[in-house]
């Protein structure tokens, strides 16, 4: 890549494939995420997040396809892609036996800082993540949430240009949590840097990614920012159940004719109304309800979270098992695991 | 070069960072050798007659001492390797692995630190037989006898790196490290002279490196050269050793780890 020029996009994949045996694990992938953006990968368990992350981080070698990782080739240029590149694992994996600045000068050694530099950068990351005060402590009696900001303080030190962060808020709680996304937060206005992260979590990605991924079965389902994927299933909910009526079937035609209202989804007398305009929508349900002499019992008004949207493009909240049993697939899994 | 030799010493400084902060283990690992040379130099002490017959003037338990300070060498440095098993597990490895760090430097800072970690173990050892009455004709020569600890270690090192790595699971990796550790110790004039051994377990023990590496320590130690192997013989089979183990090793690491665990 010649110098002087600014890269548009962070990350770039053609037709990116990886199998295993028979099994496809990422299958036909392209996206592109700009410089600069913090961008979510979601998906069930399985569904290929973690591979594509370890091609891009040069851990796997794709089967076929491409990915540029901040301008460089993971299959050519790995060696170039790596001294560009953070990489915070989902497991912590810092050395409980040395101290937190121990584990930061190992980090610094490995990714090559120059040796007058790096107590600066040591120093740096530390106030940034809040923990200069317990640097000279052994990680062994830090807590989940300390260690897990360690982890991302190390993937810091060398100021890459792409950070990769595999699930950075798992298994801890709540509170905890809600800081890692304030020091990424952080990392992402002081550093500049782009963000990658995988999670689980719908409350995650929309609070922190200017766009999202979401993948399933190895293919992206669909790239947008976290709104647009609420907006494009209406911006309301109404879900309301109404009492058993000769009129139940008329009611529903004059639901459908108000315009406003894109969707609904009946389960036996509850009704969910997908609209775009709920405040307005709601109070003609009321009219068209007393002139058909129908009894409303309950009545609410939600916004959609990503979890809807999660659904609405995999077909299933994210779990932890694919529902039917492979034994070819469940065979070629246990053939790579053994020794 | 320069560049490996950095990433080298960063994971040797990691390693010998983790084996401080595990100093409990340190005596634990002497238990082993200590018993050899206490148990087992006293209950062969009557085979005196045996060892002078092969030409040496001293006790049974200085005939064996070299013996088991190479004994301590071999377990420490076949051992050694198994925490690239819990690094490629807990996900230090991967770490490492997205580094600009050289692969081979990996293996071979590993390899570097449990060599003097051995080195180490064996020197404790040394002061156990001292204190049990095993003396040195010529004090000064610890200093060669701990050269050559640390390079047989180094290249002895190598094989439990690549079982490490090439392993996917503990119990394959214990497995092939019995399966190893024994015999080449047994298959050497560690406890008995070459000469006393049947011709066809001294074929065997002719091409098994611990064989040479004993010889020296005993020449060093008390003076007697044995088995009629001359001493230049046994330095380049040590150094051959070495070399080529460091070589298969940054080979057969580089392979697997590029291999998803």
């Amino acid at each position: 890549m010649p110098e002087g020029i600014e890269l548009l996009y962070s990350i770039e994949t053609k037709s990116l494939t990886k199998s295993f045996g028979d099994l496809v694990a990422v299958n036909d992938v392209s996206f592109s995420v700009k410089k600069g953006e913090i961008f979510g990968f979601l998906g069930p368990n399985g569904a290929g997040k973690s591979t594509t992350m370890m091609i891009f981080t040069t851990l796997l070698k794709p089967t076929s396809g491409k990915a540029l990782i901040a301008g460089f080739d993971v299959m050519k240029d790995a060696k170039h892609v790596r001294e560009n590149i953070g990489f915070v694992q989902q497991e912590t994996t810092v050395d409980e036996y040395l101290t937190g600045r121990e584990n930061l000068l190992l980090q610094s050694k490995l990714n090559h800082i120059p040796k007058n530099e790096i107590n600066k950068r040591i120093d740096e990351v530390l106030d940034l993540i809040e923990l200069s005060d317990k640097q000279h402590q052994a990680v062994v009696t830090y807590s989940g949430g300390m260690r897990k900001r360690l982890d991302i303080a190390g993937g810091l030190l060398h100021h890459p240009k792409v950070l990769f962060l595999d699930e950075p808020t798992v298994g801890l709680d709540i509170q905890t949590r809600r800081k890692i996304w304030q020091y990424i937060k952080k990392i992402h206005t002081e550093f500049d840097m782009t963000i990658f992260l995988t999670t689980h979590y719908m409350e995650e990605a929309d609070n922190l990614c200017d766009r999202i991924g979401i993948i399933d079965g190895g293919k992206i389902q669909v790239i947008d920012s976290p709104e647009n994927m609420k907006n494009a299933l209406g911006n309301e909910i109404i879900s309301l159940v109404v009492e058993n009526n000769s009129n139940h079937d008329l009611f529903l035609a004059e639901l459908k004719k108000i315009e406003f209202i894109k969707k609904i989804n009946e389960e036996n007398l509850k009704l969910i109304l997908f609209t775009s305009n709920g405040t307005e929508v709601i109070p003609k349900i009321f009219q068209i309800s007393s002139d058909l002499g129908i009894k409303i019992v309950t009545l609410s008004l939600t916004q959609p979270t990503l979890d809807d949207v999660f659904i609405s493009y995999t077909g299933h909240e994210i779990r932890d098992d694919k529902s039917k049993f492979n034994r070819k697939i469940e065979h070629a899994k246990m053939k790579r695991l053994r020794a | 070069m320069n560049s490996i030799m950095y990433d080298t010493y960063t994971i040797f400084w990691r390693e010998l960072k983790r084996y401080k902060k595990s100093r409990s283990g340190v005596l634990i690992r002497l238990i082993q050798p200590a018993i050899w040379i206490i148990v087992v130099g006293n209950i062969f002490s009557e085979t005196q007659p045996l060892i002078q017959s092969v030409g040496f003037e001293g006790e049974y338990i200085e005939f064996m001492a070299p013996g088991v300070i190479i004994l301590t060498a071999i377990f420490t440095s076949i051992f050694g390797g198994v925490n690239t098993l819990w690094d490629r597990r807990y996900g230090f490895m991967n770490k490492a692995l997205t580094s600009p760090i050289s692969r081979s430097a990996i293996a071979l800072g590993k390899m570097a630190s449990i060599s003097l970690i051995a080195a180490l173990q064996a020197s404790l050892i040394i002061g156990i037989a001292l204190a049990i009455g095993v003396t040195f004709p010529n004090p000064l020569m610890i200093i060669p006898i701990m050269g050559i600890v640390i390079l047989f270690s180094l290249g002895f090192s190598g094989i439990s790196v690549s079982l490490a790595a090439t392993a996917k699971s503990q119990e394959t990796f214990w497995g092939m490290i019995n399966l190893l550790g024994m015999p080449l110790f047994m298959l050497s004039p560690a406890l008995f002279p070459l000469e006393l051994l049947p011709n066809w377990l001294a074929v065997i023990a002719k091409l098994n490196p611990v064989t040479y590496t004993v010889l020296l320590v005993r020449e060093l130690m008390t003076g007697v050269s044995e088995g009629g192997v001359p001493i230049w013989i046994s330095i380049v089979v040590l150094f051959a050793f070495v070399i080529t183990m460091v070589a298969i090793t940054s080979y057969v690491f580089t392979r697997e780890v590029n291999k998803p665990f």
